[in-house]
């Protein structure tokens, strides 16, 4: 699935901001992700033609970043962060709870397709108000349980951030096959540690 | 009052070093033949220190510093072997091989793998990691050519730094990151590059490594041989690695004035065309069937045949023959057989072109010190030379400015008038443009204007310094309006007989489907060739010789560079070209007793004395003759 004309020409924008098109990958990682929920080799492709950059250096960077996903997700993205700070201030379990609240565990998806579920070692950058979670990139902090609840009952009806944002552009229909649809998504578990 | 000068002086382990300021303490120990253990590092790179493996003390710096990035300060005290430094390097080391799944045995680095001898030398003896390893799938194919084992990748990014800094094509790269970093190619895509063996040979590990050389042999096994590659014009310097008398692989034996340490992958990987498949014996058409006989009965039979012909022969060589080959090849020509028809290469074009010696040309290393640099003909000209590529990547990189052109208008265009150094990077079947070029940039730019023109074959340069052409002489003399035809037009001279001389598998004949029809009506064809050709069933006598990779002698790149080549695998009673040359010339009566290569260079000087015995190696001096 190619790019949207807006998209490209986000990336194009971005590609002009710098003296240096290679500090565009991560915005226009973000715009594609923004677009399509994910970032596929299809899509890294056409980032380096944009970009007019070797496609090696486009993947090596999102590769790097494990918050440029590589495959359908949920509609939303709870990442709870469980570096040492967060660990601290009870991050275990918070993720404990998440868990089975939403029964599942973490790195996966709900079955009504409305929640994804992640945690990272990475520290989020937002100790102060520690134990915290990161909902489709805005911060939730200081996490009880009631707060959790309250986060994931907003959630269970809330369209993807992207449906939001731009409701014009997105044709309900595409957005859904973005999600179900397998085919582009990368399989990045085929060369990683067996 | 002090003098403010670029050096610095340091201690070492004690001892005191003067170098360069911007001198790495790698390099200023190494200086002092102190050696500090090494990983990432390359000198043709730039430093970034990610193996650890080099950390050593300096005075008043708090920690252990990586010798290959931290540069030199004066009064700077380094400790290379203290009691702390060696604690790191077997932790380093313990590190490495934690995950490295130690399986040398089967592994074509082992006996040459840096990570085996640093552990060796710097290492602990065994280890204490006892939870299971991290495992891929081995051997990855990452092209036809090469191999990847990601278990036994230790990232050094050697190999990607090739990728981006030294071939520009950035096809390798650091996927993912932290303890799952692996090296690969964009969506698993086989790689493309034409410099793939180059990896092979900077992977410190046994994580890159060439199919051809599979479980080929370990390197103690292999007879070592100094020579050039057979690939193209640019004379790269090669090892030639041979077992039980066959090739094993070509690895790179650095020139830094030809090749800077690197091969391309036509040339590395040419060397199975070269396996030579058994011994023959010369052989003689007799009643319409090819007969086993002796090397002195075919050179008879081919004189006599070629004495009918006489001045009605033609004599083609291989550009892939070598100097001396080439000087006695056309001796026998034009004073045995007195014929002005001689040709090499394939088509129209070089030997017809190039009629005086290239004296201005640009060494290739030059081409760093322009300031533009045209590539007349764009990635045409690389094909032919593909290591050029390389050089002039590394000039772009230092500022230099190339330009890709098609035609000689784009090319005055492109340079301005400012321009201090210029240089033009064609083939010499485009001379006569680059000639007229090379004027109007003369004219139009401050500075000079040099040119580097690529003919076809490992020694088409020579070839036409010696003469091999229709229209000049040994050293470009004059043939007093005595000039021959070229190949072309040889049918339409009347040429009755055909003297077809080949040396490689890689710069054959190639006879067009015109060509064999008339050289099938031929009286006489005599063929000395390496290896069973097409032609063997049009030839009358067949006079086995020595492929490229089977000679001694010496061979001239496009910049004029007299190189010697010596014989990798031994071809046995297979007859050197050379002698079959002079044997044939014996036959018809000529008085020759040359009894080696040397001697044959040494009459080769008399004729051309830019080329001299005691500069084998240097560039031929053509304006040193006036
Ligand atoms: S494959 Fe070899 S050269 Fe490349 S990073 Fe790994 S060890 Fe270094
Ligand atoms: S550039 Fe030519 S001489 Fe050099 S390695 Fe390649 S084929 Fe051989
Ligand atoms: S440790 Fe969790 S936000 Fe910093
Ligand atoms: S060689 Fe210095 S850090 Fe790798």
């Amino acid at each position: 699935m190619s790019l949207r004309k807006e998209t490209v020409a986000m990336i194009r924008e971005y590609a002009r901001r710098y003296p240096s098109a290679q500090s565009a990958i991560i915005p226009a990682l973000w715009a594609v992700q923004h677009e399509q929920g994910y970032v596929t080799a299809e899509s890294l492709a056409e980032i380096a033609t944009h970009l007019e950059l070797p496609p090696s250096l486009i993947e090596s960077t999102s590769s790097f970043y494990s918050m440029f996903l590589t495959r359908p997700e949920g509609r939303h993205d709870v990442v709870i962060c469980v570096n040492a700070p967060c660990g601290l201030r009870g991050a275990d379990e918070v993720l404990a709870y998440c868990e089975r609240t939403l029964g599942i565990r973490a790195g996966q998806t709900t079955q009504d397709g409305a929640i994804t579920l992640r945690s990272t070692p990475e520290c989020l950058g937002a100790c102060g108000g520690a134990p915290m979670m990161q909902v489709d990139h805005r911060f939730e902090e200081n996490l009880t349980s009631e707060r959790i609840d309250a986060v994931f009952e907003r959630l269970r009806t809330e369209p993807a951030p992207h449906e939001v944002v731009k409701p014009k552009a997105v044709a309900p229909v595409k957005g859904e096959k973005a999600r179900s649809g397998v085919e582009g998504a990368r399989p990045r578990a085929r060369r990683t540690q067996k | 009052m002090a003098v403010v000068t670029d050096q610095v002086t340091l201690t070492v382990d004690g001892q005191s070093v003067t170098v360069a300021k911007g001198t790495l303490i790698l390099d200023a120990a190494k200086k002092l033949g102190i050696e500090i253990p090494i990983f990432c590092s390359h000198p043709k790179m730039e430093p970034v220190a990610v193996c650890r493996m080099c950390l050593v003390e300096v005075e008043k710096m708090p920690k252990l510093q990586p010798a290959c990035a931290v540069y030199v300060m004066d009064g700077m005290v380094v400790r290379t072997r203290t009691e702390q430094v060696q604690r790191y390097q077997n932790g380093v080391l313990e590190f490495l091989l934690a995950n490295h799944p130690l399986d040398c045995p089967i592994c074509d680095k082992g006996g040459e793998c840096p990570l085996q001898d640093q552990t060796y030398t710097y290492g602990p003896g065994a280890s204490r990691y006892d939870f299971p390893k991290k495992h891929f799938d081995k051997a990855v194919p990452l092209s036809d050519k090469i191999l990847l084992d990601r278990e036994r990748c230790v990232l050094c990014w050697r190999c990607t730094r090739f990728s981006a800094e030294i071939s520009g094509e950035r096809e390798l790269a650091l996927i993912q990151r932290g303890k799952d970093t692996i090296i690969g190619t964009f969506n698993d895509q086989p790689a493309r590059s034409e410099y793939q063996g180059n990896w092979t040979e900077i992977c410190p590990v046994g994580a890159l490594t060439s199919r051809q050389y599979r479980f080929i042999s370990r390197p103690w096994d292999l007879d070592r041989t100094a020579t050039i590659c057979p690939g193209c014009s640019m004379g790269c310097n090669v090892h030639a690695d041979a077992r039980h008398n066959r090739l094993g692989r070509f690895q790179a034996r650095e020139n830094l004035a030809v090749d800077d340490g690197w091969l391309c992958d036509f040339g590395r990987y040419s060397f199975p065309s070269f396996q030579r498949e058994g011994i023959e014996r010369p052989r003689v058409r007799r009643d319409g069937r090819l007969e086993e006989v002796s090397y002195e009965e075919a050179m008879a039979a081919a004189a006599q045949s070629l004495r009918r012909a006489g001045p009605a022969t033609a004599g083609w060589a291989s550009p892939a023959a070598t100097n001396e080959e080439l000087f006695l090849f056309q001796r026998l020509l034009r004073e045995v057989l007195a014929t002005p028809h001689l040709d090499h290469g394939r088509g129209r074009g070089e030997a017809a072109t190039a009629l005086e010696p290239d004296d201005a040309a640009l060494p290739i290393a030059d081409l760093e010190r322009c300031d533009h640099v045209l590539l007349l003909g764009g990635q045409a000209v690389i094909d032919a030379a593909p290591v050029l590529h390389l050089r002039l990547f590394k000039s772009e990189r230092k500022g230099v400015r190339v330009h890709r052109v098609d035609d000689a208008r784009a090319a005055l265009e492109a340079v301005p008038a400012e321009a201090q150094a210029v240089g033009i990077v064609s083939s010499l079947g485009r001379k006569p443009e680059v000639d007229s070029l090379q004027g109007k940039l003369a004219r139009k730019v401050k500075g000079s204007v040099r040119r580097l023109l690529v003919p076809d074959g490992p020694n088409g340069r020579g070839a036409t310094d010696l003469g091999f052409g229709p229209g000049r002489g040994p050293g470009y003399a004059s043939l007093d309006g005595k000039a021959g035809r070229a190949r072309p037009d040889w049918e339409a001279a009347g040429v009755r007989a055909l003297y077809l001389f080949e040396a490689s598998p890689l710069h054959d004949f190639q006879a067009s489907g015109e060509e064999r029809e008339w050289i099938q009506r031929l009286e006489t064809v005599v063929l000395q060739r390496p290896r069973p050709s097409p032609l063997d069933d049009l030839a009358h006598v067949i006079l086995p010789g020595r492929a490229f990779v089977e000679k001694a002698g010496t061979v001239t790149n496009m910049e004029g560079r007299v190189q010697r080549i010596r014989p990798a695998i031994d071809a046995a009673v297979v007859r050197d070209d050379w002698k079959i040359l002079q044997g044939v010339a014996q036959a018809l009566g000529a008085d020759w007793r040359y009894r080696d290569p040397d001697e044959v260079f040494a009459d080769l000087s008399r004729a051309v004395p830019a080329y001299r015995a005691d500069r084998i190696g240097e560039r031929a001096l053509w304006s040193e003759r006036a």
